[in-house]
Order: C-alpha cells, then sequence, then structure tokens
C-alpha cells in the first residue's frame, strides 16, 4: 500500500532544506543530501523548486533565493524557512515508540527525554500523539537491571554482577567492561569484555544478579560493533523432528534452514547448534511435540533433564 | 501553474509573513491559477491544502479579531522550539532513532527520520550515546513483517479498514482477511497486530510476520472507516510473556525454581511473587492465563524448574515433560 498522499515527504524534506543551509552556510551538496536522507539529484530539484517559492505578489526579492557555487550552497533569502516546522504528532510518536523500543523502560534519562517531547508538542499535536501512542506499543519488557546495565555503557564503566551460565550450571562473579546493550529476538543482552577472560562475551541480562556500577572507566573502541550469536538456523548435525501439531510453525520459523515435511505430515530439520544447554532447552520447550534424532548423548539428557524436573 | 508543492510552500511563506488574518478571498486573489473555477471548487481545493499544512505541522487557524477575519499561521507555534534536551538525552534518542531504523522493522520509519532530523537540528553534529542494537525476531517471517509494517502502520494511523494475505501455520494454504487494525505491538521481538476481523466479527490478533499484500481501503482516504473504542488497551490483547496469552480464565499457579535459578525468580518469572524460600530452592505464584505456555517455559529451563501447584496445573506439567522424556527414549510415552 502506498503511503496517504497527504503525508508527503518531499514537502517535509523541503521544509528542512533551508533551515539545514541556514545553520550551515555553504554546506557541500553531497553533506546536505546526507543530512536530507536523499539523493544529490533530489537536492538539485528541490534547490530549483525552492527558487520558485514565494509570496504573493511575487516581486522579485518575494522568492526564497538559494545559491551554488562550487557544490556548496547558500541561503540568501528564506522568506522566514529559516527554521524547521514544530514536531508533528505523527513523529513525536515515532521518536517516543523508538526510544520505548530500543532502551529499557527503566532509563532516567529516556523518560526526562520524553517528557520535554511531550511539553514541546503543540496544543494539537499533543491529543492526536496520546491517541497515536495508544495504539501503538513498543515498550519490551526490560530485566530490573537493565536501566543500570545501560547507563554503565553509556558511562563506559565497569559493571560486576553474578552470572548464570546454563552451560556451566553455575552462577559466577563477573567484572566487564561493558559494550554495547542489545534487543535481540525479544531478550536482552549485553556484549561485554569480560575481564576474567579477558575476552568478548554476550551475557543475557535476565541472567545476572546483584549487578553493581563500578567506579572506573575504560576507553572506547572507535565504532565498535560486538559479534551477534550465531543463528542455530544453519544446516548441521543435530537433527530435529517436530510432530504434526508443530510442523507448520516449524516450517514458518526455521524456512531458512529447509524444513523436509515429511508424508505422514511431521517435519524434520537439521540445524548447526554449538551449544548443548541451548539445544536441551529448546527441544523441551515443545513439550513432546519436538524430538532431537541426533545426537544421541544430547537425547539422553533431554529425557534426564525432563525427569530430573519432576523429583 | 504552479507545482502543488510549491504552492503549499508558497502558502506556508505567505501566512508566516502576514501582519492579520488573511480571509480566503485574498488567497485566492493571491494564487488566481491555483484557485480558479468556482468558489466551491476553490475551496474544496484549499480545505484540501489545509490538510496538508496541518499534517506538515503548520498552526493554521481562522481566526477573527479586531483586524479583521481570515487564516492566521501563528509563527510562535509554527517554529521547532528549543526542546531542552540534555546532551545525554539527544544521546538516547539518536541511538534509539539510529537502532529502530537500523533494524529495518519499525513501523513509522519514515515519521522517526523527520523527527530525527529535527532533533539534530537542534543540537548539530551530537551524536548517537550508549551502543544500543534492537534485532527483532530473525525468523524466516522476519522479513514479511519489514514489508508489511509501515502499510500497517498507515492504514491503522488513518483508520483504514485493510485486506491482507495471512498464513497460519496451523493451517494449510494462505487466507485472505478483512481488517480494522486496532494496533500494533511489539512483545518479545515480534510485532503483533490486534484488528477487528471481518471474518470472525471479533477482535483477532496477528503476527506481523505472517502478514503479506497489504491493502488499505483507497474510498475516501482522509474518513476513518471505524472507531476505535477508548477502552481499548493494546495488553489486554498481545502477551507480555508465553503465560500471558489469554486462553483460559486467570489461574494462580504455583511455580518451583532451584538451583541457580532460583535467585533468579523474580527475572525468569516476572510478576511472580514469592512464596516461600529454602535451602536452594523457592517458591512463587504466578498469574497465568495460558498454562501450556508456562508449562513449555519451564521446561525449557528443566530440571530447575517445575509446576508445584494446584494439582491440575501440576499433573498438566508432569505430562508434558513425561511426554518430552518418552520421545527421547525415557519414561513411560
Amino acid at each position: 500500500m502506498r503511503r496517504q498522499p497527504t503525508s508527503n515527504e518531499r514537502l517535509r524534506r523541503l521544509l528542512m532544506l533551508v533551515p539545514t543551509v541556514s545553520q550551515n552556510q555553504g554546506i557541500h551538496l553531497d553533506a546536505l543530501s546526507t543530512a536530507l536522507g536523499c539523493t544529490r539529484d533530489e537536492v538539485l530539484e528541490d534547490l530549483d523548486l525552492l527558487q520558485m517559492v514565494g509570496r504573493p505578489p511575487f516581486q522579485p526579492g518575494e522568492y526564497v533565493e538559494l545559491a551554488v557555487e562550487d557544490d556548496r550552497v547558500y541561503v540568501e533569502l528564506d522568506q522566514r524557512l529559516e527554521k524547521p516546522p514544530r514536531l508533528t504528532a505523527a513523529e513525536a510518536t515515532a521518536l517516543s515508540a523508538a526510544a520505548r523500543l530500543v532502551f529499557p523502560a527503566a532509563s532516567d534519562v529516556l523518560g526526562t527525554a520524553l517528557a520535554k517531547l511531550e511539553k514541546a508538542l503543540g496544543a494539537a499535536a499533543r491529543p492526536q500523539a496520546e491517541a497515536l501512542g495508544r495504539v501503538l506499543d513498543a515498550g519490551q519488557a526490560a530485566p530490573p537491571d537493565a536501566g543500570r546495565v545501560e547507563q554503565a555503557v553509556r558511562e563506559r564503566r565497569e559493571l560486576r554482577f553474578d552470572y548464570y551460565s546454563p552451560a556451566h550450571g553455575s552462577v559466577r562473579r563477573r567484572t566487564v567492561q561493558p559494550l554495547e546493550l542489545l534487543s535481540l529476538r525479544g531478550q536482552w543482552y549485553l556484549a561485554a569484555r569480560c575481564l576474567e577472560a579477558n575476552d568478548e562475551r554476550l551475557f543475557r541480562l535476565d541472567r545476572a544478579t546483584a549487578v553493581e556500577l563500578g567506579e572506573r572507566t575504560f576507553a572506547p573502541e572507535p565504532s565498535r560493533r560486538s559479534t551477534l550469536p550465531p543463528s542455530p538456523w544453519g544446516r548441521g548435525e543435530v537433527r530435529v523432528r517436530f510432530s504434526c501439531a508443530v510442523a507448520g510453525w516449524a516450517a514458518e520459523q526455521l524456512g531458512q534452514a529447509g524444513v523436509t515435511v515429511l508424508p505422514d505430515g511431521t517435519a524434520e530439520v537439521q540445524l548447526d547448534v554449538d551449544s548443548e544447554a541451548w539445544l536441551v532447552g529448546w527441544v523441551l520447550s515443545f513439550g513432546g511435540e519436538a524430538e532431537l534424532l541426533s545426537p544421541d548423548s544430547v537425547r539422553r539428557n533431554i529425557a534426564r533433564a525432563a525427569l530430573a524436573s519432576l523429583e | 501553474m504552479m507545482e502543488r508543492t510549491q504552492r503549499i510552500l508558497s502558502l506556508v511563506t505567505m501566512l508566516l509573513d502576514a501582519r492579520r488574518p488573511v480571509p480566503f478571498t485574498e488567497i485566492r486573489e493571491s494564487f488566481p491559477s491555483e484557485y480558479e473555477g468556482t468558489v466551491e471548487a476553490a475551496e474544496r481545493k484549499f480545505e484540501r491544502d489545509k490538510v496538508e499544512l496541518l499534517e506538515l505541522g503548520v498552526p493554521l487557524h481562522f481566526v477573527k479579531t479586531e483586524d479583521g477575519e481570515g487564516y492566521e499561521l501563528d509563527r510562535s507555534a509554527y517554529y521547532l522550539p528549543d526542546l531542552g534536551l540534555t546532551r545525554e538525552e539527544t544521546a538516547v534518542l539518536l541511538t534509539a532513532g539510529a537502532a529502530a531504523l537500523d533494524s529495518g522493522a519499525f513501523p513509522l520509519a519514515s515519521d522517526l527520520r523527520h523527527a530525527l532530523r529535527k532533533v539534530d537540528y537542534l543540537a548539530p553534529g551530537a551524536q548517537p550515546g550508549a551502543a544500543v542494537r534492537f534485532h527483532p525476531d530473525a525468523g524466516a517471517a522476519g522479513g514479511a513483517a519489514r514489508e508489511a509494517l509501515p502499510a500497517l502502520w498507515a492504514a491503522l494511523a488513518a483508520r483504514k479498514t485493510v485486506t491482507f494475505e495471512y498464513q497460519s501455520p496451523h493451517r494449510p494454504g494462505v487466507e485472505t482477511r478483512k481488517v480494522d487494525p486496532w494496533g500494533l505491538a511489539f512483545r518479545r521481538g515480534t510485532w503483533t497486530l490486534v484488528g477487528r476481523c471481518h471474518l470472525r466479527g471479533a477482535l483477532r490478533t496477528f503476527l506481523v510476520g505472517r502478514i503479506r499484500a497489504v491493502q488499505a481501503n483507497a474510498q475516501r482516504p482522509r474518513t476513518p472507516d471505524y472507531v476505535i473504542p477508548s477502552d481499548f488497551r493494546l495488553d489486554d490483547h498481545v502477551a507480555h510473556h508465553p503465560w500471558g496469552h489469554r486462553f483460559h480464565e486467570p489461574l494462580e499457579v504455583t511455580v518451583e525454581l532451584r538451583g541457580p535459578l532460583a535467585p533468579l525468580w523474580e527475572r525468569t518469572l516476572p510478576g511472580a511473587r514469592q512464596l516461600e524460600a529454602g535451602e536452594g530452592r523457592v517458591r512463587v505464584a504466578l498469574g497465568v492465563t495460558y498454562l501450556d505456555g508456562l508449562c513449555r517455559h519451564l521446561l525449557s529451563l528443566a530440571p530447575h524448574a517445575r509446576v508445584a501447584g494446584p494439582a491440575d496445573a501440576a499433573a498438566r506439567y508432569r505430562d508434558l515433560a513425561l511426554a518430552a522424556a518418552a520421545r527421547h527414549g525415557e519414561g513411560r510415552a
């Protein structure tokens, strides 16, 4: 479906163009197109159009005047378009939803930023934004310490916590340099340099307790990105069969790995999994509707874990 | 004849410059070739332009003052004010916005881009702060969600009925559904649409990743097709946790967590209330409206969790655990 024709993307861009140039007289065409999120050719077309914008009776001096010299853009007459219009209800809703989606709700900074956004909305836009916010809920649940962890990432401060690792079946105290907060497939993770292991690790926030913000700070690593945990949905040695009841779900979710639907309605898939603890929990989460066919050693552990939980 | 864009922008500059309310007759005289034809036709065209201006955030009002009556653009309400954001707050918003756009699955991507430009205008050169990344469900259906989200949001914001193709894994083939979108919610990595399904005549939830080929009702695009009741709450329809889907009457279940999971009970089972704690184990009470969802979640934590009561719920957990064990060669089938 096309966007509603009333939401005119170009008009909104044009209303930002004059303010952007006014703020940066002599801005290079390439920088201007980057700032406006469009191509250089689109900027040139916009500049041409703006030269024909003015106020009646459209005498010389009553048009917007822009000049381009050596690929640098200058505004000479702005016709009062020197500043952008205020945030619309939809724009404020978008910012607020993005903030709630990405940041754990516990962050104080987020709360104050959103309050200021709301305050700055015009009288007409405020109820509209409220109505839009009611039908868009991006508020992800986050563990109670998520705000403190976010603060540690932001302030580049060391963090200490007790961490439960299912792979080791134990809880250990960790001291880390927090690098990046990740919301991955519905779970919150912290990518951090573990000082004990002297290596980068990924920690699930809901497995960390007794979280303490340290005083020591550390130097940032420029424009770094943590390695995401590998998706298990790749062809590997692990074979799982799904009953008819969940075969359709498996085909939908694991499509990339190539699910084979068998004549009896069951489905089989081969996966590439390097964590036995994860595999045991995942197969069990189907409550008997999934069966690990291989490896054999893990089959036994799945059965044992299920029975041991009943003791 | 001007381009429509040129006319709208010229109207803005005219009204920003006006020192008194501008009557429509004067606007019409100022743009004779734009508002030509009958008065009625010209008024209808100007009405459409007014809607466009209001959507751009231009505070245009019809006023009656001592200086006369007409349209007035309140300059103090037009310009983007300083939001008073601290450097940290700006960084939070820029980071969140960049991460949401980067994810590729954000319903208001276009509005977000415009909003970020305005934040950037107020704090030129500001950089995103803490490193945060957002990756929604990377399952096979993730790509479809990216396609459908903007269209569903546009329809929802304008209250327009949509038709789409829906492929449920529980049924063969693709169904065409006609739905009044009531809300979009993001839960556990997945976007969900809540809407009134015309086929079922009731509210239904749809995973956005299963939605294809969204078509909004193109008739009278500015007239809403339906009304969302004021008491509608997304939370009543989209669960935050697997045990929160509303499949049966609320039930209070006692869960036992053991060993390393005992101290993590608040994080493992958000919303639970502690009943008792012993050596290496804790019992909590949890409100549940989908017992099987809870049982499967606890099975994924085996052997450190189980349902301890009431008896029916514990029996259900036991059945599922035994079924899983039997599948893997242990216990009874």
